[in-house]
């Protein structure tokens, strides 16, 4: 699989991959095989490099802050507990800001931080995704798009925050919350009974091709 | 008083109307949402529409049911009066939207989701208060969620009222872009990589006239949205290669969606959708690239193909439909025993030539019938209930035979059993007749590849292959009859070989039960009844025929009357003809022809004699492969209350079939000025011309015109 770095790194290697394939690289990450791997920034500068993650689960989370449906796991806490729950648990939460620049949802690295403390999230770390080359290498289909890795690597989950698709908070409590039960099934070492949900959500805002 | 009574009156009417007309209209920033009705006043005991009419800003789409790899479908939440019920939204046919590569199913524009809204009998309030909230998301390049809460009150009556025309306008519109009940069954395989192949068994269609084939999945999870789909079109039907979806289940026993083409007919080009529910074939795997099944199938070789139907032929000794034949080969082959080697031998070849002249028959049966109609599938024969009853007679008698009932002495005349039954090359032969007749409608399945290559190919080749089916079928009995050494294993004769043949008896009633049930297929329940009566005469006759001495006096009575018996046993199958299906034939029938139950055929002399009658006539001019003639008659010219308008107004309804092209109608079309169908011509009473209808009718706008004057 391509090594894919973001965002300054690979200029052109990025220009490349992005020319040749903008759809057929989505159809990447199946259930049970290795997940695509990337090298990322953060909003804070750091690099992520999932090939150095091996031996942490990891949950990615495509995020667009002004989409109704992450605003309403944001506005409903449930994101945030998700997110402070795996960070008790070891497990690496890494929200990706997918969205173009000039899309919904393109954040600065300041802005991502902004919102994150606004919403009182706790990721590990906001990636900045200006190309949505991590989405591409997924993917990802809407925001919010979830996958979670596990320990050797593999992708173990896709799909859906929950079961309700819908702008509604008060659906909430009322879902099926996939991505909980996956990680906790992961987390007991058992295989994830609904490893592929239907992912719904705002459409990711995909640089125009 | 009675001035002050009728504006009170008045007053009253108006008052009571206004709710009708108070039709509660939502506008948010992009979608101007309005819940109508197609009835003024509603009426107990009765359905009637309501619509959600969305008006979306330009640019700007809401969601199908399964709104693709984003988005959400509009939601409506119904709070109605005790008794009251709404159905599920009836979803007209979605677009696809290309969001920089992610694909949803949507709207744009003007739409109406339709509900259909039931009074119960009882229902006692004068007015009925529909309470709505519905819930739809709309995007372009970002997505809003909006709602609206919707109110109409109607007034409810003894007798129903239809709303006003430009409302009945929108909903006649509305329900021409619903998709209708697919004509055609469809299937689908899957392929090793698991993605699976829809095949909609259109068949006889016109392949050029046909272009943006499009399969939208009903829901998440079988299928992926967001895959091209490269549908192909041929005579044979539609198949589209889609891509699995992310489901993890394994693979779905029915995949269910909306088929959408465009029809180019000879006057424009007609948008149609079709409600399509697939189920899994087993025997279906598609190939990865192009399947041999289809005018491509390069992929096998002759070579390949001919190998392929070599080893399928000595499969189908397997398979039950060949089962009852060989239980009679070996029921024949115990009789050998002790006989010479040449005579064996000779048995063997006398076999194998019949399978192979029946195989050769077929072929030549396959290569003429696909010249004259351009398709044939496979085990066409099994489709006649004709044929199905003389295979379970023949059964039968041979289970009786073998179940020692008679002993063949040459004396029966005119059954098949005789010829098959005979000892000697004679009879080998017609076994061999016998078991590649029952073998063909187990082939398809488990052939699928070589005889799809087989029937796609030119002449010389589609015979190789089916011989070198056939050697394969008889392969292993002249084996046997060829190879000495294979004979000493055999047992030596004794009194096992006939309760040998006396077990062999029951596949072959078996099998006759089951010939029966295809003929309840192909029937319906009275070919149970003209089937087993054909076997008790059948029975009675061999009965009489075996009783009393052969000399005695009234031999030649029994004989007429068993004679009688056969063939009133024969008569039953001129009867089960005669008998329309009431339950679906067996599948991959000829296409489906055009039906006239109530209509005349078209004759310019029935035209003309109607017209100079003062009678109104219609009349329809179809094809069996013009899917938009078949979708107008769906939707518009066999409705209850297009059928009811004829009715009313006595109109001529004659039918001209176009799929083969008549001369006659040829020149009719050509007379209105048209290439080809639809064309619907309408005369009112008394008129001499007749008015040409649209290409695209609704039950509204035909139902209008044969009631205005």
């Amino acid at each position: 699989m391509p090594q894919l770095t973001v965002p300054r790194r690979s200029f052109l290697v990025g220009s490349a991959a992005l020319a040749f394939a903008p759809l057929a690289a989505r159809a990447a990450a199946d259930i049970g095989s290795p997940a695509p791997t990337f090298v990322g920034t953060d909003s804070n500068g750091k690099s992520w490099d999932l090939a150095q993650l091996r031996g942490k689960i990891v949950v990615l989370e495509t995020t667009n802050h002004d989409c109704p449906y992450v605003g309403k796991q944001y506005r409903s806490g449930n994101m945030q507990a998700l997110q402070r729950d795996a960070a008790a648990k070891g497990v690496v939460w890494l929200t990706v800001a997918a969205s173009a620049p000039g899309e919904q949802g393109y954040v600065t690295a300041a802005e991502a931080n902004e919102i994150v403390r606004q919403n009182k999230a706790a990721p590990a770390a906001v990636l900045l995704d200006p190309q949505s080359r991590i989405a591409h290498a997924y993917g990802a289909t809407v925001t919010p798009h979830m996958f979670i890795i596990s320990t050797a690597g593999i992708l173990v989950y896709k799909g859906g925050i929950d079961s309700i698709a819908s702008t509604n908070v008060d659906d909430v409590p009322r879902a099926r919350q996939y991505v909980r039960l996956a990680l906790d099934e992961v987390l007991a070492g058992k295989p994830v009974s609904d490893a592929s949900t239907r992912p719904y959500g705002c459409s990711l805002k995909y640089a125009p091709s | 008083m009675s001035t002050m009574s009728r504006v009170l009156a008045l007053l009253l009417s108006l008052l009571l109307a206004l709710p009708a007309f108070a039709q509660s209209v939502v506008k948010t920033d992009n979608v101007r949402a309005e819940l109508i009705s197609d009835v003024a006043q509603a009426q107990p005991g009765q359905s009637f529409w309501v619509a959600l009419r969305q008006t979306i800003r330009p640019h700007w789409h809401t969601y199908w049911k399964n709104p693709g790899d984003a988005g959400q479908a509009t939601d409506i939440s119904w709070t109605l009066p005790e008794g009251v019920t709404a159905g599920p939204i009836v979803w007209p046919t979605p677009s696809r939207i290309d969001v920089s590569g992610i694909i949803n199913y949507g709207f744009e524009g003007d739409i109406l989701l339709l509900t259909k809204i039931t009074l119960p009998a009882n229902f006692a309030g004068s007015t009925l208060a529909l309470a709505a909230d519905a819930n739809w998301l709309v995007c372009d390049d970002v997505c809003i969620p909006e709602e609206g809460k919707f109110s109409l009150t109607l007034p409810v009556g003894t007798a129903a009222t239809a709303a006003n025309a430009a409302t009945l306008a929108l909903f006649d519109q509305a329900r021409r872009k619903v998709p209708t009940e697919s004509p055609w069954p469809a299937r689908f395989g899957v392929a090793a990589s698991g993605d699976p192949t829809l095949i909609v068994e259109a068949k006889g269609l016109k392949p050029e006239t046909i272009r943006d084939v499009y399969f939208f999945p009903a829901e998440w999870g079988a299928v992926a949205n967001m895959a091209k789909q490269t549908a192909k079109v041929t005579a044979d039907g539609i198949r589209i290669p889609l891509k699995k979806g992310d489901a993890k289940a394994a693979a779905p026993q029915q995949i269910a969606g909306v088929l959408a083409l465009t029809e180019k007919t000879a006057d424009g080009e007609h948008r149609q959708a079709f409600d399509v529910v697939a189920k899994l074939d087993p025997s279906f795997v598609p190939q990865a690239a192009a399947s041999a099944g289809t005018v491509e199938g390069e992929t096998l070789s002759l070579w390949q193909a001919l190998a392929f139907a070599l080893l399928g032929g000595l499969i189908l000794n397997l398979m039950p439909c060949v089962f009852p034949v060989l239980a009679m080969k070996a029921a024949a082959f115990v009789d050998l025993v002790g006989h010479s080697r040449g005579e064996i031998r000779r048995d063997g070849v006398a076999y194998t030539a019949g399978v192979l002249v029946s195989f050769a028959a077929m072929a030549t049966v396959v290569v003429a019938l696909r010249s004259s109609l351009g398709d044939v599938s496979w085990g066409f024969q099994f489709q006649s209930p004709i044929f199905s009853l003389l295979i379970a007679y023949l059964f039968f008698i041979v289970g009786l035979n073998l179940s020692g009932l008679f002993e063949i002495g040459g004396r029966f005349a005119g059954l098949g059993q005789e010829l098959a039954g005979r000892h000697g090359m004679t009879g080998a032969f017609f076994t061999g007749v016998l078991a590649v007749v029952v073998a063909t409608p187990c082939t398809a399945p488990f052939m699928a590849a070589a005889l799809g290559f087989a029937l796609s190919q030119p002449a010389p080749q589609t015979v190789a292959v089916l011989l070198a089916m056939g050697l394969g079928l008889a392969l292993p009995y002249l084996a046997l009859a060829m190879t000495p050494a294979l004979q000493r294993l055999l047992p030596k004769p004794g009194s096992w070989m006939v309760r040998l043949r006396q077990l062999l008896a029951f596949p072959m009633y078996a099998s006759a039960v089951w010939m029966v049930w295809v003929l309840t297929q192909q029937t319906g329940a009275d070919g149970v009844l003209y089937a087993l009566g054909g076997m008790i005469l059948i029975a009675f006759a061999i009965w009489l025929l075996r009783i009393g001495a052969p000399a005695s006096p009234t031999r030649w009575a029994r004989r007429a009357l068993a004679a009688l018996a056969v063939l009133l046993a024969f008569a039953a199958a001129l009867k089960v003809e005669e008998r329309p299906a009431t339950a679906a034939t067996t599948a991959g029938g000829p296409s489906s022809a055009v039906s006239f139950d109530g209509w005349t055929p078209f004759s310019r002399a029935r035209v003309d004699e109607a017209v100079a009658a003062g009678k109104p006539v219609f009349v329809d001019f179809t094809a069996a492969w013009c899917i938009t003639c078949l979708v107008n008659e769906r939707v518009a010219l066999e409705t209850s209350a297009t059928r009811r308008a004829f009715d009313q107004t006595g109109t001529v309804k004659l039918k001209g079939d176009w799929t083969n092209r008549d001369p006659e109608i040829t020149a009719m079309l050509k007379q209105m000025g048209r290439a080809g169908v639809p064309l619907y011509l309408y005369w009112a009473p008394g008129a001499s011309r007749p008015k040409i209808l649209p290409q695209i009718l609704t039950e509204a706008s035909v139902v209008s015109d044969l009631t205005s004057r």
